[in-house]
């Protein structure tokens, strides 16, 4: 007969019995209690590493400590918001976090604190030493096994020159991301590592495993007819200031047919504007009205570019296809990580299909976060799902 | 798009002309931001904007890249696929080529050893003696030259199972004495009582070269047959007191083509595939081999196969230790032969005729049921291939054995992998490979018939 007292030492069982990855959600809104049921939840023997998505609600500095506390030893890292994606789906206020287990994934996490003079060289030592630091443990080969995670401060402005200095630096590992979010109140967003939440800052996570995996963007958004040229623009601010030579508010609020006083978020997620470059178009998403009349953006603007006028197609059959892909290449996912625009979700609370979307998310095993951005090979991209999706391991005749 | 709409108005113009200067004041002003764009692109430069168009160009490349990758390693897969396929298709060719050669080589050989069992005038036995070792040496080429395609195609199965040492050893020594004694040889064979588990006519092939080679290179004294038991497993060894094998060559002639000395006498007809094939054989079935050699001393060469055990319920067979000359059996059996090629048919009644047997042969199993008209049989010696269209041996003698049951079952077959062995072994019936030699054929029907108690 087996013993089953309760103090019978927990003897880890064989890795087939564990899962390679777990996920967890606490809504309680004190830090300490919140970081304790997730750890209740994601702490065990081989837990190796700990990535978060929380609101930015929580009084941060005390979340740190909590999560310092309750985790100790084990590396956490993490962002704050505009939304996060639970296992049940869309929900606001709370925290979710993923355990990655060690015998599955070597994990290394880096910061970069100063964004404005990230050059390549230090970029360059930057991915080396996470590189060499997975390698060191590494579970597969580390050029061909290996994604990197980034997340960035969503209002630092550094993102295009950030990434297009990381990718370059990362070669060929693919890597994809989101910008932090603070639940649409544009005043401060943070990624937390090292123990702490910073502001005008980025985390890379470069994390190596045997599973198969897929890094992947999609949207739902076509092209229409209407162009509309950038005439004045200040780039430092991402501001638009002239379309078509005209006041750029008026000019956008005429293209959608409302009043300038009822430019709204949720009319930028149902008529974004994008660039073409080549056969593709990039949704380059609008932040907000300035009194001034002017448009900011949440991405790098440049006078002279020309913007499409782009209209949504159904938004949950583009996703759904998407994960239908995801699934017959790699098998059933074991967790898709998705950094998801906080306007999809704007999008779909408008149209009342936020409850369908939760199931689809919660059925495709999305657990994730909705951004201020999303990056996916070194491009900083709008109003797209980007992610990883991370199969199982084939059974092997001899596990 | 439209750029119609009116806004500030000189004063002095009337609205439709104040319109279109105001129109024309902003297409100058769109001219100008895209002339400006236009001229800016391409510049390096830390331009935000600038940087997302390179990332994107650049993802763009990557793109590119891997497809056209991913393209080459497409077509390296399908010309990968392509040289197997020609390969396979080489090994199919030489296998056909040898069995259709087989077939008719296979008649020779049998009227040739029915003719040298008349008594015929002193030249002619000298001239079927000529043919019968001019056709014993095509055999011999053939059948290498389609072993070592087959061993490089990876088509050839190893078939292990266990039995006494004794089984090959007994049989290859008796061959070979005779043929030790015509160079003026001695061959000592100490036999044992060892069980091992191999794949007797792979491993019969190593023996046999190592024997055929002692043979040819040693021109005065002994050559030895024997066995050592180890913990291993059990060491056949071939010893002789030839020239031996200088240091430096020991690793060369094990690779085609490689010959040693000039001892090119008439009847060395070999290609120096011998050891090479020897090689990839115990590569194959995971035998080590061995080499040991004192030039002007001799050599031994060895090979070492696992212990074996024996099922308790097949008592080892008596039937290999019988040498020729106890075939008293034979004299009156009844043997059925179906061979769906006539040539073979009168080639094995002659053969059998001239050991006493009572042979019927038929090309197919209703040529054989009209001849025998009810009769029984002793053997039934079947071709396990008799034509595209008919069944195969296995199910004609499954009928025959409806009728007869019990009746002795000896398949014949010139393909020689081993599931059809392997069946045969399991329905308990006996199996040749083609070509078929005299000398194994009258064992086995000896073994059949109950021979040790004759």
């Amino acid at each position: 007969m087996l013993d089953l007292s309760p103090d019978t030492p927990v003897v880890p069982g064989p890795l087939e019995a564990e899962p390679p990855l777990r996920t967890a959600v606490s809504r309680r809104r004190d830090p300490e209690g919140a970081a304790r049921e997730l750890a209740g939840a994601l702490r065990h023997a081989e837990l190796g590493f700990v990535l978060f998505f929380c609101s930015a609600e929580y009084p941060l500095a005390a979340l740190s400590s909590a999560l310092d506390e309750a985790f100790e030893g084990v590396a956490v890292a993490g962002c704050t918001t505009a939304g996060e994606i639970t296992p049940e789906g869309y929900a606001r206020g709370c925290i979710v976090a993923i355990g990655l287990d060690r015998r599955h994934f070597a994990v290394s996490c880096a910061l970069v604190e100063d964004l404005a003079g990230f050059d390549l060289i230090r970029a360059q030592r930057l991915v080396d030493g996470l590189l060499d630091d997975c390698r060191g443990r590494a579970l597969a080969p580390v050029g061909e096994h290996s994604f990197a995670l980034t997340l960035l401060d969503g209002l630092s402005s550094c993102e295009e020159q950030v990434l297009a200095t990381l990718d370059a630096a990362l070669g060929r590992i693919p890597s994809f991301g989101g910008s932090a979010g603070d639940d649409n109140r544009l005043a401060h967003t943070h990624v937390h590592a090292d123990g702490r939440f910073h502001g005008q800052a980025a985390v890379v996570v470069m994390i190596n495993t045997r599973l198969p995996f897929e890094v992947f963007t999609t949207h739902h958004l076509r092209p229409r007819e209407e162009k509309l040229v950038v005439t004045r623009a200040d780039r430092e601010r991402r501001r638009v200031l002239e379309l078509n030579a005209l006041p750029a508010a008026e000019e956008y609020a005429r293209l959608v047919g409302l009043p300038v006083e009822a430019l709204a978020p949720e009319v930028f997620a149902r008529h974004p504007l994008a660039v073409r470059l080549g056969e593709a178009h990039f949704v380059r998403s609008i932040q907000r009205v300035n009194d001034d009349g002017s448009l900011s953006f949440y991405c790098a603007v440049e006078n002279g570019i020309v913007l499409t006028a782009m209209q949504p197609a159904p938004l949950l059959e583009d996703l759904e296809a998407v994960f239908a892909g995801l699934t017959a290449r790699l098998g059933e996912p074991a967790l898709v990580i998705g950094c998801d625009c906080f306007l999809r979700r704007l999008e779909l609370e408008s149209l009342g299909l936020v409850t369908p979307a939760s199931r689809l998310l919660g059925r495709s095993r999305v657990i994730g976060f909705n951004t201020y951005g999303e990056q996916h090979h070194g491009m900083h991209i709008n109003q797209t799902f980007t992610g990883v999706a991370i199969g199982s391991l084939p059974a092997t005749p001899d596990a | 798009m439209d750029l119609s709409r009116p806004r500030q108005t000189p004063d002095d113009a009337g609205p439709r002309e104040r319109e279109l200067l105001e129109e024309n004041a902003r297409l100058r002003r769109i001219a100008t931001a895209l002339m400006e764009r236009v001229e800016s692109a391409g510049v390096a430069g830390g331009a935000p904007y600038a940087a997302f168009e390179h990332a994107v160009l650049l993802a763009e490349q990557v793109r590119e890249r891997t497809e056209t990758l991913q393209r080459t390693l497409a077509e390296l897969h399908a010309a990968k696929a392509e040289a197997e396929a020609a390969n396979l298709s080489k090994t199919r060719f030489l296998a056909a080529v040898s069995h259709d050669l087989l077939q008719p080589l296979n008649a020779a050989r049998l009227f040739t050893s029915a003719l040298e069992e008349h008594s015929l005038p002193e030249p002619s036995t000298r001239l079927v003696g000529h043919i019968g070792r001019s056709l014993k040496d095509v055999e011999a080429l053939l059948g290498t030259l389609v072993d070592i395609s087959r061993l490089d195609a990876g088509v050839l199965e190893p078939d292990i199972a266990p039995f006494p040492i004794a089984r090959l050893l007994d049989v290859l020594a008796e061959e070979y004495r005779q043929m030790a004694a015509a160079r003026g040889l001695e061959l000592h064979y100490v036999g044992s009582g060892a069980v091992v588990a191999s794949d007797l006519a792979l491993l019969a092939r190593v023996v046999r070269n190592f024997l055929t080679n002692a043979i040819r290179y040693t021109a005065r004294g002994k050559i030895l047959l024997g066995c050592r038991r180890r913990p291993e497993g059990v060491e056949i060894l071939v010893g002789d007191s030839g020239p031996g094998i200088p240091e430096e060559q020991r690793e060369a002639i094990f690779q085609e083509f490689q010959r040693l000395g000039g001892n090119r006498d008439a009847e060395d007809r070999g290609l120096g595939l011998g050891l090479a094939i020897v090689d990839r054989i115990a590569g194959m079935l995971d035998h080590p081999l061995r080499l040991a050699s004192v030039p002007g001393r001799g050599s031994l060469f060895s090979v070492r196969v696992p212990h074996g055990r024996l099922p308790v319920t097949s008592p080892p067979s008596q039937a290999t230790a019988i040498s020729p000359g106890l075939g008293s059996v034979l004299e009156g059996a009844r043997i059925w032969v179906i061979d769906n090629d006539p040539g073979i048919c009168s080639g094995m009644a002659a053969l059998l005729e001239g050991w006493g047997c009572r042979a019927l042969t038929a090309t197919s199993l209703a040529d054989l049921e009209g001849k025998a008209a009810g009769a029984g049989a002793d053997v039934l010696l079947v071709d396990f291939h008799l034509g595209e269209e008919a069944p195969d041996g296995l199910a004609v003698a499954e009928r025959l054995r409806e009728r007869q049951p019990g009746l002795p079952v000896l398949v014949i077959t010139a393909n020689h992998d081993a599931a059809i062995k392997g069946l045969t072994r399991q329905l308990g019936y006996g199996c040749l490979l083609k070509p078929v030699k005299p000398l194994r054929l009258r064992m086995a029907l000896v073994d059949l018939l109950g021979g040790d108690s004759a």
